[in-house]
């Protein structure tokens, strides 16, 4: 059986640039012109094989709330990866795309493995950011780059999967959570009374 | 301002030195425009607040360690920014405050108590915050040099700690302040310092509002006590107290009937019938107990006053504990991981996915309110937007002195330490410990310490953060600094080896920072002056261990203003109907027959025409 590593995956970069539609057809492999904003799901998942592992992404979006940058440091938390996006026909997004690493690289963990998508590539006619600065860019912060198109499913399979190469393989001296307890999963711990 | 969470926030270590220096500085430097007032219509009228927080007072931060002639140190991780999150200051100013932090000294002559003057202040002005954000992109090609080479920093950071860390055990390693100011960012220090009883109001809240999922948290693995100039660890339950090494065998025996005889104590009234009148303090006299026990019993497990608790507090001071024992681990406690400032960010992210909006970074000029109806209308935000709602809720330190001129507000005395060792060493160097110790003098407040470790998150290896908490007397430091002494040693490193010989090396201050915090809890909203009656104040920190009061107070105020609807209920479809593309359902979401509640799609959204609007629903699901 293979082993399945939990991975947090986290989205960012301005409103509009498509991070919830990246989700929707790399999860469901499913495009809608009116995505409605992902009320009520705080997270979605799917698993890729790699190497001898399974991958099991835990994709978080932002909720909106990337619109007044109002993205608490626990947002980042625990991250093993975070894809930031941006819009290659606008010019704006590429730019405060450099403003949401810098903010990733203070609040995020330190070994975070970044990936950098420039959405809408169908709408090459409406270019603004030539591949060439985005290349630059990516490659001056050590991150995957990729131009893709969540609408004609381009590179969105290719963004995750480069996402899963970089991980590092588990370490084993890490393992799991370290004794940190999570709520609600009603933890049936020996329930022992006191005396 | 630049941070949020009012005083509930938490700060890596340069966050913490420009909250300190925001709150030293001059309260009235602000220019007033008064364009806001142009806003206000004649049938109504302002109730104007206070644009600067004025709950933080006598704040003093005293370096111990040692200053290694360090110039330009800063944060790894391409930190450089006032607040915890959010807004960024340029690289100028963080430098500036950076420096000033840092003792003026950089000899070790001896521990220097440093005042920041306001006057040198002048590069961070938080009402340009926003125009340095602009700056700021422009700018990034710097910052990009600077991550690198910050991250450089923190790689041999860590390969330091990583050699030492097997001797680590055996002496404490010496951490210099330069060290504490590039690892900064593993600091995550609460300005409350507060546990959850894992039976608490917080941890029912947590769980059945389903935010306790972006949450996760320690169990505190130690009770202490100090007695005679001893900590010492506190057996509490029935395995700690068999295997304890201090008691002896008949004070075992006494320890366990009389707790078992506290978790029901109500189906035993004529144990405690007689004494009902009297103190615990009393009461604890009258049982089977040695001194020692019953110092456990007053001071750490029930954790009340000798001069004030009656019987009946004491009992259900001691039930509680008890109740909560053995739920998550061996103590009553959880702590969470990266403090307790993650509680709130928790409630937001939850609110955030249910499509509540938070305005960040606007600070709020005034209430605008209706002459004829007394009510409030809308409120005024720096910008001059005009903002209606039906119903606000202020935080109490909004208020303008005016507002509060009646009010006569208790303190909090505070302390943070950054230390070396724990204070009471074992094998294991990651305890999470809660102390109290009783005042000298009967009738003065106790005073809680709560040790973490650095697997809770918040600081960096081979250092300690200690919070000291008491109600204030006088000033914190004056509060609390006794107690700082006997516990730790203050002196730099060089005095050390000469000084202490024979009796057991106490663990070193490194860093040290005292304040007083207002608690506005337990005011009565009639107190303040005439606000309209769709006001709602909520206060800040209270002084207790744990958080019932806010959860009460929150729920309070809910349930005024929405009677017929429920607090914070489970969500009706909460992430758990994660879309999964594998097709299987991991996390049993329990909810599952009501997966198409919650959302209420908008006749747009269903023109996609495919019938499907909610796109997590699990018929999507694929095999
Ligand atoms: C460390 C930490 C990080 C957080 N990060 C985020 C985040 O990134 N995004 C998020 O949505 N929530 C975050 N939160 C949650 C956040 O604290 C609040 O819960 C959220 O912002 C709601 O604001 P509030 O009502 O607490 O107001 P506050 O945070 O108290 O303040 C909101 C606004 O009012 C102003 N203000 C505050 N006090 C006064 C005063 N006395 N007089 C006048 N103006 C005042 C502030 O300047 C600020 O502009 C974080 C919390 C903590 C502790
Ligand atoms: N042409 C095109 N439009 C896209 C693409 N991805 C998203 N969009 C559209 O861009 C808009 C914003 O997308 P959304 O996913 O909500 O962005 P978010 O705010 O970043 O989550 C929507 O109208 C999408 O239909 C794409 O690859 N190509
Ligand atoms: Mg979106």
């Amino acid at each position: 059986m293979m082993a399945i590593r939990e991975l947090k995956v986290c989205l960012l970069g301005d409103t509009g640039v498509g991070k919830s539609s990246i989700v929707c057809r790399f999860v469901q492999d499913h495009f809608d012109h009116n995505i409605s904003p992902t009320i009520g799901a705080s997270f979605m998942t799917k698993t890729v094989p790699c190497g001898n592992e399974l991958h099991k992404f835990l994709i978080w979006d932002t909720a909106g709330q990337e619109r007044f940058h109002s993205l608490a440091p626990m947002y980042y938390r625990g991250s093993a990866a975070a894809v930031i996006v941006y819009d290659i026909t606008k010019q704006d997004s590429f730019h405060t795309l450099k403003k949401w690493v810098k903010e990733l690289k203070e609040h995020g963990p330190e070994n975070i493995v970044m990936a950098i998508a420039g959405n809408k590539c169908d709408l090459s006619d409406l270019r603004e950011v030539p591949m060439k600065d985005a290349k630059e860019y990516a490659e001056s912060i050590g991150a995957i780059v990729v131009e893709t198109s969540a609408k004609n499913a381009i590179n969105i399979e290719e963004l995750f999967q480069g996402i899963s190469r970089q991980i590092p393989p588990l370490d084993p001296h890490e393992n799991g959570n370290n004794g940190s307890i999570k709520l609600g999963k009603q933890t049936t711990q020996t329930t022992r009374r006191c005396c | 301002r630049n941070y949020y969470g009012g005083n509930w926030a938490s700060f890596s270590f340069s966050g913490l030195c420009s909250w300190i220096r925001e709150n030293k500085q001059k309260r009235d430097v602000r220019e007033e425009s008064d364009d806001w007032r142009k806003l206000i219509l004649e049938t109504e009228e302002a109730i104007s607040l206070n644009m600067k927080d004025n709950t933080i007072q006598h704040i003093e931060y005293i370096c111990y360690a040692n200053q290694d002639l360090a110039e330009d140190v800063n944060e790894a991780g391409a930190l450089r920014k006032l607040s915890a999150f959010g807004v960024s200051d340029n690289g100028e100013a963080t430098q500036g405050s950076e420096k000033e932090c840092q003792p003026v000294e950089s000899q070790s002559l001896g521990p220097e108590s440093c005042e920041v003057s306001p006057e040198s202040i002048t590069c961070n002005d938080p009402e340009s915050a926003t125009e340095r954000s602009d700056a700021e992109m422009t700018s990034e090609s710097e910052n990009l040099c600077d991550a690198t080479s910050d991250e450089s920093a923190l790689e041999k950071g860590k390969m330091e700690n990583a050699s030492t860390a097997e001797t680590a055990a055996l002496e404490p390693k010496k951490i210099t302040y330069t060290q504490i100011v590039i690892e900064g960012r593993r600091f995550n220090i609460d300005l409350v310092s507060k546990l959850l009883y894992s039976r608490g109001l917080l941890i029912d809240l947590l769980t059945k509002s389903n935010v306790s999922r972006y949450a996760e948290f320690k169990n505190v693995t130690r009770i202490l006590a100090f007695q005679e100039g001893r900590v010492e660890q506190v057996p509490c339950s029935r395995a700690d107290v068999f295997n304890s090494r201090q008691l002896t065998m008949v004070e075992k025996r006494m320890l366990m009937k009389f707790l078992t005889f506290c978790l029901d104590y109500e189906q035993h009234p004529n144990e405690y019938e007689d004494y009902k009148e009297y103190k615990f303090s009393e009461y604890l006299k009258t049982q089977k107990l040695t001194s020692n026990l019953q110092h456990f019993i007053l001071h750490s497990i029930a954790m009340v006053s000798e001069a004030d608790s009656g019987t009946i507090d004491g009992l259900k001071a001691t039930k509680k504990f008890l109740q909560c024992l053995g739920r998550y681990g061996n103590t009553p406690f959880l702590f969470p991981l990266y403090g307790q400032g993650e509680i709130p960010q928790c409630f937001c992210r939850m609110c955030a996915v249910f499509g509540g909006i938070y305005c960040l970074r606007h600070s709020v000029k005034c209430l605008v309110v209706d002459k004829e109806s007394g009510r409030c209308k809308a409120m005024i935000d720096h910008f001059g937007q005009r903002i209606s709602a039906k119903y606000f809720v202020v935080e109490d330190s909004y208020f303008s002195e005016k507002t509060c001129t009646n009010m006569c507000y208790r303190q909090i005395s505070r302390a943070v330490l950054i230390t070396d060792q724990s204070i009471l060493k074992t094998d294991s160097d990651q305890q999470i410990s809660i102390l109290t110790v009783p005042p000298e003098e009967l009738g003065l407040p106790a005073i809680r310490i709560i040790e973490l470790c650095s697997s809770t998150m918040t600081c960096m290896r081979n250092t300690y953060l200690v919070h000291f908490t008491c109600s204030s007397t006088k000033t914190a430091k004056e509060d609390l600094e006794p107690i700082v002494q006997k516990l730790f040693s203050l002196n730099s490193e060089t005095e050390r080896e000469s000084e202490n010989e024979g009796g057991p090396e106490k663990p070193r201050v490194l860093w040290a920072l005292y304040f007083n915090m207002r608690d506005s809890s337990g005011i009565d909203k009639n107190s303040y002056d005439s606000l309209p009656s769709n006001v709602y104040v909520c206060s800040g920190p209270d002084c207790e261990l744990g958080s019932d009061y806010a959860v009460k107070q929150a729920e309070t105020i809910f349930q005024e203003m929405f009677p017929n609807e429920e607090f914070c209920p489970p969500p009706p479809n909460p992430e758990d109907i994660i879309y999964d593309g594998d097709g299987t359902q991991t996390e049993d979401p329990g909810f599952s027959n009501s997966s198409n509640v919650i959302t209420k799609p908008s006749p747009e959204e269903n023109s996609g025409g495919d019938g499907d609007s909610n796109q997590f629903s699990e018929e999507q699901h694929e095999e």
